[in-house]
């Protein structure tokens, strides 16, 4: 009997027991009715050949594991931005049985989320009356200040009008006249969760400065000293849009946050939950459109809004995931040439730190080769920042970006030394990935959590960036954002550089030689 | 674009929709207005007549080669025919599969996001007989057509088609800003064909724009794929048709919320126009060889 | 925390009808009275729980409920390793319910085993206009390149694919006969179907039945039969679950010939009618194929409970009750074997959970199953409701529950929380998305869907596991840091 109440054994271990591996066996040999093992080696051996990853990549129909979500997902993110706002998807409602659940396992905290659950009659008869009952319900229950809808795929295809559904549930009383229910149509089988973000801050500032759906006068833009700021659907929104805040705070520069989650995302464990937590004004919001600038960190997070908003005068402004010296230097210098505030002292020795931290380190990285998966703008980020380390992005990966960004990230590529060889994909998937590697080995792998897969299929050690990430806690807690975010993704990549070092050197009697205490 | 004047034409499948619209467009753009039409039928044939051709390539299945949507530019969508009259056909799947009503969604939105909509002056959907799922309503939502013209004529079934369009619009009409603009009969020689048409859009709260007679020299035009207008703008039909587009360039704003009636009160119309019989309630459910007996 | 012991259950009773009135008070009438019926106190003696169950969600009031596809995709199908599901539609349900589930299994996963793998159609607005059978038909051949091990496919459908009239039965059938009777099964899961999870399973039960057991009629075993094969119905691995269940089935001399669906195969679903007799664990999910195997095949089935020393020495014996004396020896002998360690894991723990008071609110079988497990470390359940309960489960929950718990069907976010807040019970047991809320309350909470990333908690070797995991929920130092020492 292998269990020990002293030491409890859990699946770790308790499975590895002579016991348990008796039983597989017998499971295995007797009733699987398994592959010979001989053809299962020849077939795991055909998977890593060129052969094969030609097959892969001639792929026109299947998708396997790809890094992408659909668009709702993205509508919630932004939604939950604003004070005190419930995002309500139209739609079925596992749908957001799956969103709360995604971002739960990111961000290890509640999402508060409702659906309008529409069923087979919906289907038929359209969602109405899902659409009354529902904004009644979640206004009378939660509370909001706002409730942002959009909509989940089934919606989109019998093609339900938010508009006049939410028109006509403030007639039948549902939520007062006046009262704020921005929407956004975001069907899933369009783009990915990066267009879901778009589509709802788009609807969101529509909302605001357009009149509210023809039910107040559009807003006249008298141009301030403020710019607005959006984040881009983004894991390290906490980390990030702080750090943003304190860089903003540091050079005295007026700003809105548009859509900040970073605080209904990090609530204290102190007692009470809180369902709604900071987020951007409602005022603010509406306030927005005076700005003088609009900016955005993720270009491709944010085209529709940035379009919308360059119509109402604003200068905008989109950076694709600055990440590193430079593309923090052309962050900070956007904003100053803007607002006419220098970049601070702070900030400036902040730079000197982050320099100082890449001479240091700098040989462990140089000439390494990376391979790199994740959403457009991070992924041009990421491999931005391994050029300027010395290192390669070899293979640089993402589900979700399509021709436009490929030609933009094959030419940020050429456009460095030590881009040649270097290949950008667009629209492919991990599976995909798995065969570059295989045939094209590279020394790490930067990804999300379903990166692990790749690292135990194919030896490439993962480091952890992008979303999401649920096997590792807290790191969204901090920025890569800023000199001191591309600080902290230096230390994550060093870390995993030094570790595999380690881990390769520590055999007594064979390796002991290179198993330094310094390096 | 605020003098953009956004219009559409429903109507029963059959029922002379596309010749009627393409007649009037090109009506319109020979008294210098500039005309975006935009096919929203699966079959694809609201712009043959315009472009002289047999079928457009439409949005949809250019997408379906392309990959998607976002691929296209709207130079690869739009053909400019008659007069310089734009045209995109929106396509859709064959009968029997897929989702035809998204299509008209994805279209339009393309469409939109494009700026197709920049300097014309009227743009025109030309939409499926019937109001059969929300994607096929997505011409009368808010800040699309604000005038809907129903093409109909005597018979009974375009009646009653005619009747569920107003539905269609009523729904919408309360949230958005569509209007029934009236309705058009052409002319299917049906008894009292006039007078049921004026009687119905009398029920409906609209007026009967225009009825246009039947003319064989519609037939002779559409064989050489052309409008009458086009083929010959001198004849009979041809001042018709410009009658017709005067009418509905002079009937801006003047359109309404329809007053659609229920399948009672439309029998109760045919039968006061002695198309259609008092039903005998015995007579109900009988067979042929019960009532004989 | 807990309930003062000199409450009386008539006072428990009273406040429990009290603060369902409160709660209600905040729904518009029409909810009100529809939410009401799905709230109430067990009466000792009643024949169900007194709440109406399996009825639509009410639009906007955050339900926990997930739907049809995760019920089939999710829970029935997706663990058997060997086949490819698809999800068939947009790339969201594939992506959000990809390996997030622990069914446990051995293989050699992306060559043989495709268990945590996502497979999806991701499709696109031209696949919904157009129509997504001819991808599908790719899609299949596709696999067939890339995947040439794997045995059978499903098609795991997705809301769009019933709105836009797809025929994924002609699909699988002519490219089942094209590779040669490939098991292919479309499901017809699409989430607006039914009203929860439930009706997923039903669904994916059905489709084992028409496209696995059909096309079996009348061949041979693949093993020589014995008259001590089982099947283990409804039972997903979670964390191992399956595995320290049928070691115990084992050791009592049974054969365990097939695990349904946790580290399944389609050999071992295909095996399943030459069972002698199949334990069912997860009622709800699987009671419809048991009930047809037993119409069509004359194969007794019989429900268990795993869950804690009390129930699972109730249910050996109850299973060995179908076989001869050499089985029910066993079972006494596998009882005995493991005497002395639940004696010692009750020993260790109790005295550290003695009195506390537990909140559940799961799925399929855990709003009762669990309950033995938590009474033999002396704790007591005050409250439980199922997510996609029918009534036949709150029929069966009136063998576990106390006078005057707590039941809650279908709970709506605000509900749960304010019964919680009022209740104050020493621990919640839920699901992900209702974990963080009550831990900032500071409310200790175990996740009892993924058992929070431990597990196996079946079993004897599962017990000493659920019970070190209850007492590091419960007593764990962090609950005692979550007030300011310097607050008022």
């Amino acid at each position: 009997m292998p269990q020990n109440p002293d030491n409890v054994l859990d699946h770790f271990n308790l499975f590895r027991q002579p016991e348990y591996k008796e039983m597989f066996e017998n499971k295995k040999k007797n009733f699987e009715n398994p592959v010979a093992d001989e053809e299962l080696e020849r077939v795991r051996e055909w998977t890593k050949t060129e052969e094969y990853r030609e097959q892969n990549f001639a792929r026109e129909a299947l998708t396997v594991n790809p890094a992408k979500a659909c668009q709702p997902l993205g509508a919630v993110f932004a939604a939950v931005g604003f004070q005190e706002t419930i995002p309500f998807v139209h739609g079925s409602q596992g749908c957001v049985a799956y969103y709360r659940s995604h971002f739960s396992r990111h961000f290890k905290e509640p999402t508060s989320c409702v659906s309008s659950s529409m069923t087979e009659d919906a289907a038929v008869f359209g969602g109405l009356n899902n659409m009354i009952d529902g904004l009644a319900n979640t206004y009378n229950m939660y509370k909001p200040k706002m409730i942002s809808v959009s909509t989940t795929c089934m919606a989109e295809v019998i093609g339900d009008d938010l508009n006049a559904f939410i028109k006509t549930a403030k007639e039948k009383g549902s939520v007062p006249q006046e009262y704020d229910v921005p929407f956004a149509h975001t069907p899933a089988f369009v783009g990915s969760h990066i267009t879901g973000y778009d589509n709802v801050m788009k609807g969101v500032v529509e909302h605001f400065w357009d009149g509210k759906a023809g039910t107040a006068p559009k807003l006249e833009r008298v141009p301030n000293e403020k710019i607005n700021f959006f984040g881009g659907f983004d894991g390290y929104t906490v980390g990030n849009l702080r750090e943003i805040k304190r860089i903003f705070n540091s050079m005295n520069v007026e700003y809105t946050i548009m859509g900040d989650n970073s605080d209904v995302w990090d609530t204290p464990t102190d007692g009470e939950f809180r369902m709604y937590d900071g987020g951007t004004t409602l005022e603010d919001a509406a306030d927005a459109v005076h700005a003088k600038a609009t900016i955005s960190m993720q270009e491709y997070c944010t085209e529709k809004t940035l379009k919308f908003i360059e119509t109402k005068g604003h200068e905008v402004v989109a950076f694709n995931h600055p990440l590193g010296v430079k593309g923090t230097d052309e962050f900070l210098m956007a904003i100053s040439r803007i607002t006419g505030k220098p970049i601070s002292a702070e900030l400036t020795r902040e730079r000197g730190r982050l320099v100082d931290a890449i001479a240091d380190s700098s040989a462990h990285i140089h000439g390494k080769k990376f391979a790199i998966y994740g959403d457009p703008d991070l992924c041009i980020g990421l491999a931005s920042f391994l050029l300027e380390l010395g290192a390669e992005p070899t293979h640089v990966l993402s589900s979700n970006g399509g021709k436009a960004w490929e030609a933009k990230m094959q030419g940020i590529l050429d456009a460095s030394p030590f881009g040649k060889g270097c290949h950008a994909y667009g629209g492919r998937d991990l599976w995909h990935m798995r065969s570059l590697l295989f045939t094209e080995p590279v020394d790490f792998l930067i990804g999300n959590t379903y990166g692990k897969y790749l690292d135990r299929d194919t030896g490439t050690p993962l480091i952890r960036i992008g979303f999401p990430i649920f096997d590792r806690h807290h790191y969204h807690r901090y920025p890569v954002w800023g000199y001191q975010g591309a600080m902290n993704v230096l230390v994550w990549i060093l870390d995993k550089i030094f570790d595999e070092i380690d881990r390769n050197t520590n055999v007594v009697a064979k390796s002991d030689y290179s198993f330094d205490i310094i390096r | 674009m605020s003098d953009l004047r956004q219009i559409a034409f429903y109507g029963k499948g059959g029922i002379g929709k596309s010749t009627t619209s393409q007649n009037t467009l090109a009506a319109l753009a020979a008294m210098d207005q500039k005309i975006l039409i935009v096919g929203c039928d699966p079959k694809a044939d609201s712009t043959r007549l315009i472009l002289h051709s047999k079928a457009q390539d439409t949005i949809l299945s250019l997408a379906a080669e392309a990959g998607s949507v976002e691929d296209l530019e709207l130079e690869d969508v739009m053909k400019v025919g008659f007069r310089d009259i734009r045209c995109v056909e929106s396509g859709g799947p064959e009968p029997g599969v897929g989702c035809a009503g998204r299509g008209v969604i994805t279209s339009i939105n393309f469409l939109e996001e494009n700026g197709a909509y920049e300097g014309v002056d009227y743009v025109s959907y030309d939409v499926l007989g019937d109001v059969v799922c929300g994607g096929f309503a997505m011409p009368i939502r808010e800040n699309k057509a604000q005038e809907i013209y129903i093409v109909m004529s005597g018979e009974m079934m375009a009646m009653y088609a005619a009747n569920n369009i107003s539905k269609g619009i009523l729904k919408y009409a309360n949230s958005g800003g569509v209007r029934l603009g009236g309705l058009v009969c052409n002319e299917r020689q049906t008894d009292k064909e006039y007078e049921l048409a004026e009687a119905l859009a009398e029920k409906l709260g609209t007026k009967l724009i225009y009825f246009v007679p039947r003319d064989n020299i519609v037939q002779h035009a559409e064989l050489r794929r052309m409008t009458v207008i086009e083929y010959a703008p001198d004849c009979a039909q041809a001042e018709h048709y410009r009658t017709l587009a005067t009418k509905i360039h002079a009937n801006k704003g003047n359109g309404v919320i329809p007053t659609p009636i229920t399948m009672d009160e439309l029998e109760d119309l045919l039968m006061a126009h002695g198309i259609m019989k008092a039903v005998d309630e015995s007579q109900v459910g009988k067979t042929a060889s019960e009532l004989t007996a | 925390m807990s309930l003062a012991p000199a409450e009386s259950i008539e006072d428990i009773k009273a406040r429990n009808k009290a603060l369902i009135k409160e709660v209600l008070e905040v729904y518009p009438e029409k909810t009100a009275k529809r939410r009401a019926k799905h709230l109430g106190t067990f009466e000792e003696g009643k024949p169900d729980c007194g709440v109406k169950s399996n009825i639509k969600s009410i639009p906007g009031v955050m339900t926990i409920r997930g739907c049809a596809y995760a019920g089939s995709k999710g829970v029935v199908w997706g663990p058997i390793k060997d086949m490819i599901h698809i999800s068939h539609g947009p790339v969201g349900c594939g992506q959000y319910s990809w390996a997030s589930r622990r069914n446990y299994y051995i293989g050699t996963t992306g060559v043989d085993t495709f268990g945590t793998m996502q497979f999806t159609s991701d499709f696109q607005e031209k696949d919904i206009v157009f129509g997504g059978d001819k991808k599908l038909a790719k899609i299949m051949d596709e696999i067939q390149v890339l995947f040439p091990l794997n045995k059978g496919i499903t098609v795991q459908s997705e809301c769009p694919i019933g709105l836009i009239g797809d025929d994924i039965e002609a699909v699988s059938k002519a490219k089942s006969k094209e590779y040669e009777g490939k098991t292919i099964v479309p499901v017809r899961c699409e989430g607006f179907r039914g009203v929860s999870q439930s009706l997923g399973h039903h669904i994916a039960n059905d489709a084992v039945r028409d496209w696995v057991f059909d096309k079996q009629e009348g061949k041979p075993a693949r093993f020589e039969q014995t008259d001590y094969d089982v099947a283990i119905i409804g039972d997903y691995n979670i964390g191992g679950d399956a595995w320290s269940s049928r070691i115990l089935l084992e050791e009592m001399g049974l054969r365990v010939i097939a695990q349904w669906s946790g580290d399944g195969t389609i050999a071992e679903l295909e095996a399943t009618p030459k069972a002698k007799l199949n334990v069912l664990h997860c009622y709800r999910s699987m009671n419809y194929i048991s009930r047809h195997m037993e119409e069509k095949y004359g194969i007794p089935w019989v429900e268990y409970n795993f869950f804690g020393p009390t129930k699972i020495e109730e249910s050996l014996r109850k299973i060995a009750s179908h076989f001869d004396d050499k089985i029910k020896e066993g079972a006494e002998r596998v009882i005995a074997k493991y005497r002395a360690l639940t004696d010692a894991v009750i020993a260790k723990y109790r005295p550290r959970l003695e009195g506390k008071t537990v909140m559940l609110f799961v799925g399929g079988l855990r709003p009762r199953h669990v309950i033995g497990a938590y009474e033999d470390l002396g704790m007591e359940i005050v409250g439980t409701g199922y997510e996609f309960g029918h009534n036949d489960d709150y029929q069966r929950t009136t063998h576990y529950v106390k006078d005057g718990t707590l039941i809650y069907d279908d709970v709506t976010g605000y509900e749960f929380e304010k019964f919680v807040e009022k209740i104050q019970p020493d621990l919640v047991g839920s699901g992900i998305k209702e974990k963080y809320v009550f831990q900032k309350m500071g409310v200790p909470f175990r996740q009892m869907h993924s058992w929070d990333y431990s597990g196996p908690y079946h079993g004897y070797d599962g017990f000493a596991i659920f019970a070190r995991d209850m007492d590091m929920a419960i007593n764990s130092p962090v609950w005692k840091l979550a007030k300011t020492p310097w607050a008022a």
